[in-house]
């Protein structure tokens, strides 16, 4: 036993002072008077002898003086080595999407945490506590904490995200801890059953919970009206479901259909909207039913081809190819003139400017540029004419098979098998700058290549004429290229998809876009880098995000809807394995005992003692 | 002092009372007191025959005539009482502030002066330490009284009483009248020969019990060293507590009805007296409850 206040026992001295007080009050009062007879005959009727009377005084100093020992030992704070009693141990939390499932108002992730709370309280002190939180990522909130309280707070401060859980990172962590220290109580606190644990305490916190979801939610649109399809899961048991519709906000149509508890096999609903709703900005998709989970209740569709037209100048003098091109795609709107009538104080304003085999005086400034062919070099342009390199042989055009992200964005859906490569036999020899990426090339050098120019317009450019020296434009490729580049070009602030928590939303930072920021379903606000061409975010929220952009001092929003993974919508989930290797060890760490709490409650009982004592005396006295 | 407890208006009240004596008295002089003997006051008392020599103005001429045989009637005889007070005069009837040596010279003062106005013979005597004293003896009429009661004044109390060692000796009369001891009777058993004594004197014996309020109902409470004030030997030492005070009236009751108790069995009349009690309700309504006085 050790002491953590030894000064404490200082204390002490209170009690030859009580026993000197005692001595002081014990002294009698003298008093003569006119007879002693009638006192000294009363110890005749005395029935019985108090004995507590006689010792109340005594009995009050004992009192009082184990009332000075406790409180110095209080102070003191004696601590006791408990020989082997504590434990090591390492708490998987699982925090995936499926731990939000409500039963009686606690979710499965408090019931987790409540398991893990208790674990600790009754744990010896002296142990140590790590804690591993599986969310949307794998993190490590606290390691070998022997705080019990702290460790504790931190444990309440932990949320559910809405993502699917990574339990492999967290395996990974906890084989690191065991094999660090083999004696480690792992245990994994989750809603999915696990039969391989090896090593391993599975806490499985699932209750008779319910959920419905919807998913796999299209809509189409006709002449006559819209259509909207989709997929009902009842995952407890059978259940018959209704699904609202309401477009721009208004209810607008019902379906219902019967649900079986199938694995992986839900029930379609298709419902029908009329007319009205064809130029619908969004359709929420609402089963009215509750449940445990209410976050794969609904989604939400958004209709985007609504969207901006884009307004192209083609200068040209032989444009069939282009203008054919860009026919091909819908919402441009286009115009071509000579390569002589281009003046660019009359010709301003669009959206892209694409000159063939020519070269303007100067860069324009409002808008992206494509260069099919460039004649000579262009200040701001980003890139340098050299000479043009002349083959007898065709040239095969070799794609870039980088896997960044860019190059397969821009490369998206093309082949890079040889029979389907285009080639050519003429073109110009470019040197870039650091902006643009080289989509293909010949001999090594970039033939089509991608960026931005010195007005953050970006530009594509083909260092080829299309029409005369190259089959590019007869390959399987070209269109294909031509539709990325075009989306380059243009591109939409988001792309369309479907998206599930933990998803990492692309963003491109359109020309002229200063800030982008991102509003998430709870309110948060995040604002993302806009120095690339486009940037990402990690949506770890179920719900409606609003991406908002400032392009040249207006503000475009788009908003995405975010899914629950379809693993976290199981009541009931199987996980693979979680186990950890190696040979588990008995030796036990020393635990530790220094809880006042009886100390405090001998205090209280003694003080009561004495406070009755007194009373007692009083009483007497009387 | 007595002129201080027992004024002229109190005087002038109890001498509208009379003392009652048990047994008829057998004093030697006349009085106002009924006699066992037959003797010359109005009051008839029984016939016999007429014998020669006989007072012929007692014959009952009637029955004479009826009864042709002389009857004489006798008278019922009236004599002097001699009324004895036995005043305690130890240190405990005069320790502190209990006030019991004044209680008890007020109460010897008055009961003397009632006896000298039915013409009695009065003398009072003062117990010390198993002697006894005369104070004020053979006072009779209302002058002698004044000139010999003022001697209570100079009474001091002291030294410790032995009732009975100072009684037992002296000259007490035989069925001449009442015997009065006033003391607080804290003793174990010191009076109780005394009154034996008196009581085969034909005596009518008369305790009265002098106590003070704080011997009836104590105050004191925790830790007390008491010691006795007549013999400093005597000592007490006790943490007073409820227990001990309910003990120590039991002690007072016990010791209360043993006096009584021992009075009621010798035809001798008990009367327990706090100190600080008004001399009206001592005299008008306890001495003439129990039949002392009328």
């Amino acid at each position: 036993m050790s002491f953590v206040n030894p000064l404490g026992f200082l204390g002490l001295i209170a009690v030859p002072v009580l026993i000197l007080i005692y001595i002081l009050k014990r002294k009698y009062t003298e008093q003569v008077i006119s007879s002693t007879y009638l006192w000294t005959l009363s110890e005749r009727f005395l029935r019985r002898k108090n004995p507590i009377s006689r010792i109340t005084g005594i009995i009050s100093l004992i009192l009082q003086i184990f009332i000075v020992i406790f409180i110095s030992l209080a102070i003191a704070n004696p601590v006791f080595v408990l020989k082997g009693m504590a434990n090591d141990y390492c708490f998987v939390l699982d925090a995936s999407g499926s731990m939000n499932m409500t039963l009686d108002g606690s979710t499965r992730f408090e019931r987790a945490r409540d398991v893990i709370e208790q674990r600790i309280r009754d744990s010896a002190e002296g142990s140590y506590y790590t804690l591993v939180v599986v969310g949307d990522v794998t993190s490590v909130e606290y390691r070998d904490m022997e705080d019990k309280a702290t460790a504790i707070q931190r444990l309440d401060e932990v949320q559910p995200s809405q993502s699917d859980a990574d339990t492999g990172a967290a395996n990974l962590r906890a084989n690191e801890y065991f094999t660090a220290n083999p004696s480690v109580n792992v245990v994994f606190v989750t809603d999915k059953n696990y039969s391989q644990h090896e090593n391993v305490e599975v806490i499985n916190v699932t209750a008779a919970e319910s959920n419905y979801a919807v998913t796999d939610a299209e809509y189409s649109v006709a002449r006559t009206g819209v259509t909207v399809t989709g997929t009902l899961y009842s995952y407890a048991a059978d259940a018959q479901l209704n699904v609202d519709v309401f477009a721009d906000g208004a209810e607008s149509a019902a379906a219902s259909a019967q649900c079986e508890v199938k694995q992986g096999v839900g029930t379609s609903f298709t419902v029908d909207l009329s007319q009205d709703y064809v130029g619908f900005s969004s359709i929420r998709v609402q089963i009215r039913e509750a449940d445990s989970l209410p976050d794969d209740n609904a989604v939400i569709l958004y209709q985007r081809e609504s969207a901006a037209t884009y307004s192209t100048l083609i200068v040209s003098d032989a444009p069939f190819f282009l203008e054919a091109t860009f026919a091909t795609f819908g919402n441009m709107q286009r115009k071509v003139i000579a390569t002589e009538d281009y003046d660019p104080a009359v010709y301003s304003g669009y959206g892209l400017y694409v000159f063939d085999s020519f070269s303007p005086a100067e860069m324009p400034s409002d808008g992206a540029v494509w260069f099919v062919n460039p004649t000579s070099n262009v200040k701001g342009s980003g890139f340098t004419n050299g000479s043009a390199i002349v083959s007898e042989e065709a040239i095969k055009m070799q794609l870039n098979s980088s896997s960044s992200t860019k190059v397969q964005t821009l490369l998206k859906d093309t082949i890079a098998s040889e029979e389907l490569l285009a080639s050519m036999t003429q073109y110009v020899k470019c040197r870039l700058n650091g902006t643009f990426i080289t989509l293909a090339s010949c001999n090594g050098d970039p033939v089509i290549f991608a960026g931005s120019n010195n007005y953050d317009n970006r530009e594509v450019v083909f260092a080829f004429n299309l029409r005369e020296t190259t089959d590019f434009v007869l390959s399987y490729n070209y269109l294909i290229l031509m539709r990325n580049l075009i989306d380059y070009t243009f591109p939409a602030l988001v792309d369309d998809g479907t998206f599930y928590c933990g998803d990492a939303l692309t963003v491109n930072v359109l020309t002229g876009c200063t800030a982008i920021r991102v509003d998430s379903p709870s309110g948060k606000i995040e604002y993302l880098d806009t120095d690339e061409a486009f940037t990402e975010y990690v949506m770890k929220e179920v719900g409606e995000y609003t991406v908002t952009a400032t392009i040249n001092g207006t503000q475009q929003s788009v908003n995405v809807f975010c899914s629950l993974p379809e693993e976290e919508r199981r009541v009931t989930a199987e996980g693979t394995s979680f186990s950890v290797d190696g040979e588990a060890s008995t030796v036990r760490r020393d635990g530790r005992y220094d809880d006042l709490l009886y100390i405090f409650i001998i205090l209280a009982v003694l003080v009561i003692a004495d406070w009755m004592v007194y009373c007692y005396e009083q009483y007497q006295l009387r | 002092m007595v002129k201080k407890v027992i004024d002229d208006e109190f005087l002038s009240q109890v001498e509208t009372l009379q003392m009652l004596v048990r047994n008829n008295v057998a004093g030697m002089f006349g009085g106002n007191h009924k006699s066992k003997s037959y003797g010359s006051s109005c009051e008839f008392s029984d016939y016999r025959e007429y014998m020669p020599g006989d007072d012929i103005t007692k014959i009952d001429w009637n029955a004479y005539a009826r009864f042709e045989n002389l009857y004489t009637k006798l008278y019922l005889d009236e004599r002097q009482m001699h009324t004895r007070i036995y005043i305690d005069v130890s240190r405990s009837m005069g320790y502190g502030r209990g006030r019991k040596d004044e209680q008890a010279l007020r109460i010897a003062a008055t009961l003397a002066y009632l006896s000298v106005c039915e013409m009695d013979k009065v003398s009072i005597y003062a117990i010390r330490d198993g002697v006894l004293e005369d104070v004020a003896v053979g006072m009779l009429g209302k002058e002698s009284y004044m000139s010999a009661i003022g001697r209570l004044n100079d009474l001091q109390f002291s030294g410790d009483s032995r009732i009975s060692d100072a009684i037992l000796p002296s000259t007490t009369g035989y069925g001449d009248g009442m015997s009065i001891i006033i003391s607080d009777f804290l003793t174990d058993n010191d009076y109780e020969r005394a009154i034996e004594h008196l009581a085969s004197k034909k005596r009518h014996v008369m305790c009265v019990q002098v106590l003070a309020r704080e011997e009836l109902n104590p105050k004191a409470r925790g830790k007390m060293h008491f010691f006795d004030c007549e013999d400093i030997s005597r000592e007490y030492r006790k943490n007073i507590t409820r227990d001990i005070i309910k003990a120590y009236r039991q002690a007072v009751q016990y010791v209360t009805d043993r006096i009584r108790n021992f009075c009621s069995a010798r035809d001798a009349d008990y009367l327990l007296v706090p100190a600080d009690e008004q001399a009206g309700e001592i005299f008008f309504n306890k001495l003439v409850g129990m039949g002392v006085l009328k």
